[in-house]
Parts: C-alpha cells; structure tokens; sequence
C-alpha cells in the first residue's frame, strides 16, 4: 500500500520531458534491456504517473544503474522515450531527495 | 367431402432449404385430393416474380377462393403473398400461410421421411383453415392531425419541432415546472462542447414561436382512452385544470432518473462525495480555478460505472447490468473541461473499462494525454472511500500494477453514474406500455421496429427506452417522429380484421372477457333486450384472451375460429400414407 503524493503527481502532469501515457506495458524494454535491470520500466513509469513517490524512491539504485543508452526507446512500439523519462525521474530525485539543484 | 371451395396449394422448394430435407413434391402429390384443393404445384421459389405471376395466373384461370403457400416463416413473405393474392383477385385474408422452412425442413435435417410426413400434416392443416376462410375487411380508421409529447426534454423538444415542420399539431406535456429535462442547466457537453443550457434555451426559443405547438409544464397525464389515430387525453395542469387533448399519435420522451447511490455506496454521503449531476450543479456554473464549499480542489476523483454493470449480491439484490453508455464519453470530456481550468489539479478516474466509441475515442485521448491518470480497478474489488484524518481518502487497486493498492487524498470524489428508468407509475399504469427486465420501456423489435411498442399510435423517444446519449437520444426521437408522421400524414390507418367477434345469441353479459382482456377493447353495449359484450374494434389486438375465459363460448376470433383450429387439427392428425 502507498499513497500518491500530489507533488510528485503534479510535477509529473507538468513536465515537458516525462511521458509515459502511450506506453501499453508490453514489456520489450525489459527484454532489450543490457543491464537486466530488476525494475520493470513499465512498472516504474506506472509508480511514476500516478505520483507513488515512495515506491520511486524505493528503486532509485535502479534508476541510477541505468546506463540511458536508449535500447528501450528505440525498441519501444509505442515510442515512448524511456531514456527522457529516466532522466527525469533522476533530476526529481535530485532536488527532491538529495536536495541537490 | 364436398366443401365447395377452390384452393390452390403451392409448395416452395426454397432453393433447396426446404426440398434438401421434405420431399416437396410428395407433399404436393399427397394433399392433391384434399377436399376443396383444384390445384396442387411446386414452385423453385414461390416469392420469385415469376412464381407469382403463375399463382396469379392460376388464381384467375380455375377461379381460386382460398389459397395455401407453403414456404418460409410468415415474418419473411407472409406480407409479400397476401398482396400477391389480393392482386389475383382473392381476399388477402383468405389466404393461409404455412412455415415448412423454419417449422419443418430446418428443423428435422436428420428425418427426411418424417420432415415429409410432418410437411403434409402441416399443410393439410393449412388447407383446412383456408376452406373455413372467410373474406375480410380491413378495419380504416381516420387519423387526427395531431400529436401529444410527452416529456420536454431534449428529445421531446426537438421531436415536437420535427412534428410541427409537418404541420402537424403538437402538445408538449411536462411533468416539471419548468421545462428542459435533465441537461437544462449542464454547461459543456460531449463530444461538441456545446452547453446543455444553450442547447434546451434554443429549442425552447423555438418552440414557443410555433403557432402549432402548446406547451403545458407542471402538467400530468390522468385520463387516457381511444387507439390510434384517435387517443382522447385528460391533463391535470398546474395541479388543478383539466385540458382535454384529442391526438392521433403519441411520443413518450419522459427520459431517465440518474442513478441515486445507496448511503455509502463509494462513500456516498460523505462530505465531498457527490455523483456527476450533482457535481455538475456546481462545477459548471464556477468561473477558473474549481472549488468546493468555497475551498480550491486540489485532487479530485472520478469512479466510473456506478450504478452501471452491477452483479448480483445481497447488497444489491436487483443489479443494473446494462451499461449506461453516456457515463464514460461524460467522465472523460468533464476531465478535458477540468484540464482547461486554471489552477494545480491531478485528476484520478477509476474505471472498470472505457468504452468511448467513436467520435469519443478522440476525448478520452486527449484527457490522457493531458494529464488525467486513469487507472482499472478489479470488477470484484471496487475501490473504497473513506473519511479519515487526512480527510477522504479513496484505496483502490491498479490492474496495470497487478493489483498493487494505492490510496488517494481527495479533496472531492465524484461518482459517475449510471441512468436509470425514470419512475413514472401514474403515466406507466394509464399507457400500458411493457417495461424490460431492466424497466425502460420496450421496443417492438430491437433491430426493425426500434421506436414502436405494442401500443399502435405510441412511439418511444429517447432514453425512457433505454440508456442513450443525448444525440442518441434525438436520433431515436426523430425517428419516432417519422413513424408518426407517417401515420398521421395519410389520414387513416388500416388495422388488421383478425379480432374478436361476439356471438350476440349466445353472450349473455358475465364481464369475464372484459376481465381477460388486457388491451380495454370490451364493452358493455344494450342489445335489443338484454346485456352483451362489444368490441371496440380499433383497440383489439386479437390475442385471444377473451375466447376461452367465456363460459357461453359466444366469442371467436376472426381467422382463428374454434371451428378452424378444431379443423386445423383433425387434418393434423389424419393418418399421413406416402408412396
């Protein structure tokens, strides 16, 4: 169980650089992906959307291990830019998190 | 047995739908020496234009007063040979129709030797029912010239124009003070943004400029009698006065009731739990940022199919199963109207399934793309809502996560719900119309006769048939003023004769059959010295009800006399011998 946070969720709905609302959870970036991230991108980008900050921030090692070389985007059906998104997550975690800005 | 009469009987091969399975030439070999037959042929297709044109012939060449088709269902061709017959110069109700297709062949394809045996008792039977036939006359009956509608919504508002660029004379009867049904104070609408206001105010305008349009509001049906073409109405009007109406056709545009959800349904009856009418109440009618009891709405959530597609359980013993249609094109245009207010508002619509057909599809796009997060619940695990320190607080379960749960602080939840028919038992009671399993009032046929019901002169309008749009709505009102028109342009209507008949020797007045007869078409008249039952002909639909309640048998059915189906059914269980 989480709760949405509806500063997460806003900042979500507000940014130019996330978007995940085409994605229809096929689940072809988990298969190309080259590191074998545990997270499903997919379930990642779910948690994001909604605005579980909790659950987001409970993966961010995940988020970090991320090597954005974009096999996901590129591979993606429903042309999702995976990398953007990821790289959004990482500057919401930054100010966010670590406080950094 | 010598009966005098001169049928000729046709068989019909169908193609081969029936002769594949009956031996249609055997049939019309055995039945050739029944009594009364002249002639007895197969025909490849006996509807065929050349097929016709030899019964024609042969009606006129051997002088036929009785005629006998065996062929397909009567609801395909029954009509197309009674006017055949009528153009060989038969009565066309002394013609018998015989279903060897669907009644016979189609259904023993594994005994041809019995479809065979069983083809020649049927139309044996036929034969013995067209040798008791009688000839009949249509009933005319001269039509009025105007219409009552009832219910000044938007489907009986824009109806009664359609009616008056007829030239037709419309009454318009609303039960509430004030007319414009459900949408009169809705701002923007799907798909078009126009504003439900806007819409009823220019129907309105409209109609209060026809010279052949009265509208009565606050006016209620209390009296209703006659058939069509000629109903006689009583209204109460403004809870006193009593205008009498006399009008040929009538449309029923009484609409739908929204869903009222039980105390605690979703948290219904919580604090900033409200359904969609209702929120539209306020929200509509706010300029900029959305508020609620004077505060900015921060969170807001949506919870589809409420009171829609519900299962059977003891919390709800009687389930709306329908789906109601408007309520998912509603709840994701209201997102994009939300969406184009200013102010920081995330928007959550739970749904069970989004059925955004057509143009719609379009809407639920853009609400997505905007920002509205959407997210499907479980059919069996609905969301909850509840008042928590934190204030309302809705859990529910994301199918796109597995089921993972999720709560939402909301600052206002919005129930989306469903339609449902609109309670109306005075009216229900004096029209008589047959309510659904679902209780909106039922159609004749679903597909091809979608806006007439049982009751001749009476079409449905709108969503009192069943849940629609608002441009469903107007489609099916048009559609009833096209069947009324139609009625009321010719000036008469013919009625089918096949309805009951007193026997004024043997009635001697008990009221059984007025007490069977579920349509009012018997009366008590006096006749020379004593009591009997009339039929008033207009209002008798020939069902049949009447005939075996009389204990005097002194009442018949014309085309399906006692003598007939007695016949009918010794013929059926003569002994059939083929070769």
């Amino acid at each position: 169980m989480s709760r949405v946070s509806s500063k997460m969720a806003l900042a979500v709905k507000c940014s130019d650089t996330f978007n995940a609302d085409a994605c229809m959870h096929c689940g072809v970036c988990t298969a190309v992906c080259p590191m074998g991230i545990e997270m499903l991108p997919r379930k990642l980008f779910r948690y994001v959307q909604i605005g579980l900050e909790d659950k987001v921030k409970e993966n961010i090692s995940t988020i970090y291990s991320c090597l954005l070389c974009g096999m996901c985007a590129e591979n993606c059906p429903a042309e999702v830019n995976i990398a953007d998104n990821v790289r959004f997550l990482r500057k919401y975690i930054n100010e966010n998190e670590f406080n950094l800005s | 047995m010598a009966t005098g009469r001169k049928i000729g009987v046709f068989i019909c091969h169908c193609g081969g739908n029936i002769s594949d399975y009956v031996d249609v030439k055997a049939v019309a070999a055995a039945v050739a020496n029944e009594p009364g037959v002249v002639v007895s042929k197969n025909h490849m297709f006996t509807c065929s234009d050349a097929a016709q044109q030899e019964m024609i012939d042969d009606i006129e060449g051997l002088e036929l007063d009785g005629l006998v088709i065996a062929s397909c269902s009567p609801k395909l061709h029954m009509f197309t040979f009674r006017d055949m017959a009528e153009r060989g110069g038969i009565n066309k109700y002394q013609y018998v129709h015989v279903n060897l297709r669907e009644q016979c062949s189609w259904a023993h394809t594994n005994d041809k030797v019995g479809a065979t045996e069983k083809g020649i008792a049927l139309v044996r039977a036929g034969i013995a029912k067209a040798s008791l036939s009688v000839p009949l006359t249509a009933l005319r009956v001269d039509t009025i010239p105007k219409v009552l509608v009832i219910g000044a919504g938007i489907s009986g508002l824009r109806g009664a124009l359609a009616l008056s660029d007829m030239g037709l004379s419309v009454f318009i009867a609303e039960k509430e003070k004030e007319a414009g049904g459900t949408v009169k104070n809705w701002g923007r609408m799907a798909p078009d943004d126009q504003h439900g206001s806007a819409i009823v105010k220019s129907l309105l305008d409209e109609v209060k400029m026809r010279e052949n349009i009265m509208l009565y509001t606050d006016a209620e049906m209390i009296e209703k009698s006659g058939y069509i073409g000629d109903f006689k109405v009583t209204l109460r009007v403004g809870g006193k006065e009593a205008v009498q109406l006399q009008v040929g056709a009538m449309l029923i545009a009484t609409g739908f009731d929204s869903y009222e959800p039980q105390e605690g349904e979703f948290g219904f009856g919580l604090d900033g739990v409200v359904t969609l009418p209702q929120f539209r109440d306020f929200a509509d009618h706010q300029e900029g940022e959305l508020t609620y009891n004077g505060k900015p709405v921060k969170n807001v959530v949506f919870v589809y199919c409420v009171g829609s597609r519900q299962k059977k359980s003891e919390a709800c013993p009687e389930p709306n199963q329908y789906c109601s249609r408007y309520c998912c094109n509603a709840g994701t245009h209201m997102a994009v109207c939300l969406e184009d207010r200013p102010g920081d508002l995330n928007q959550y619509h739970l749904y069970r399934d989004i059925r955004t057909y057509g143009h719609n599809e379009t809407i639920y796009e853009e609400a997505r793309t905007r920002g509205a997060v959407f997210m499907r619940y479980p059919d069996a695990e609905a969301p909850t809502v509840a008042n928590t320190a934190d204030g309302l607080v809705v859990t529910v379960k994301d199918k796109l996560m597995g089921g993972e749960e999720v709560e939402i602080q909301a600052d206002l939840v919005v129930l989306i719900t469903g339609m449902v028919p609109k309670k109306n038992p005075t009216l229900m009671n004096l029209l008589k119309l047959p309510i659904s399993k679902d209780g909106f009032l039922n159609e004749l046929h679903i597909k091809l006769r979608p806006v007439e019901t049982v009751i001749d002169g009476v079409f449905l309008a709108g969503a009192a048939q069943s849940p629609k749009t608002m441009a469903e709505s107007v489609g099916a009102s048009l559609a009833a003023v096209s069947k009324a028109g139609g009625l009321l342009m010719k000036g008469y209507v013919d009625l089918e004769p096949l309805i009951a008949r007193v026997d004024t020797d043997k009635c001697l007045w008990c009221d059984e059959c007025l007490k069977a007869c579920p349509y009012g078409a018997i009366e008590k008249i006096n006749f020379g010295e004593k009591e009997v039952a009339f039929v008033v002909k207009s209002l008798c639909k020939g069902e049949g009800a009447c005939v075996p309640i009389c204990p005097h048998d002194a009442l018949d059915i014309e085309g399906y006399t006692d003598q007939q189906i007695t016949a009918m059914i010794d013929a059926c269980s003569k002994e059939v011998v083929t070769a």
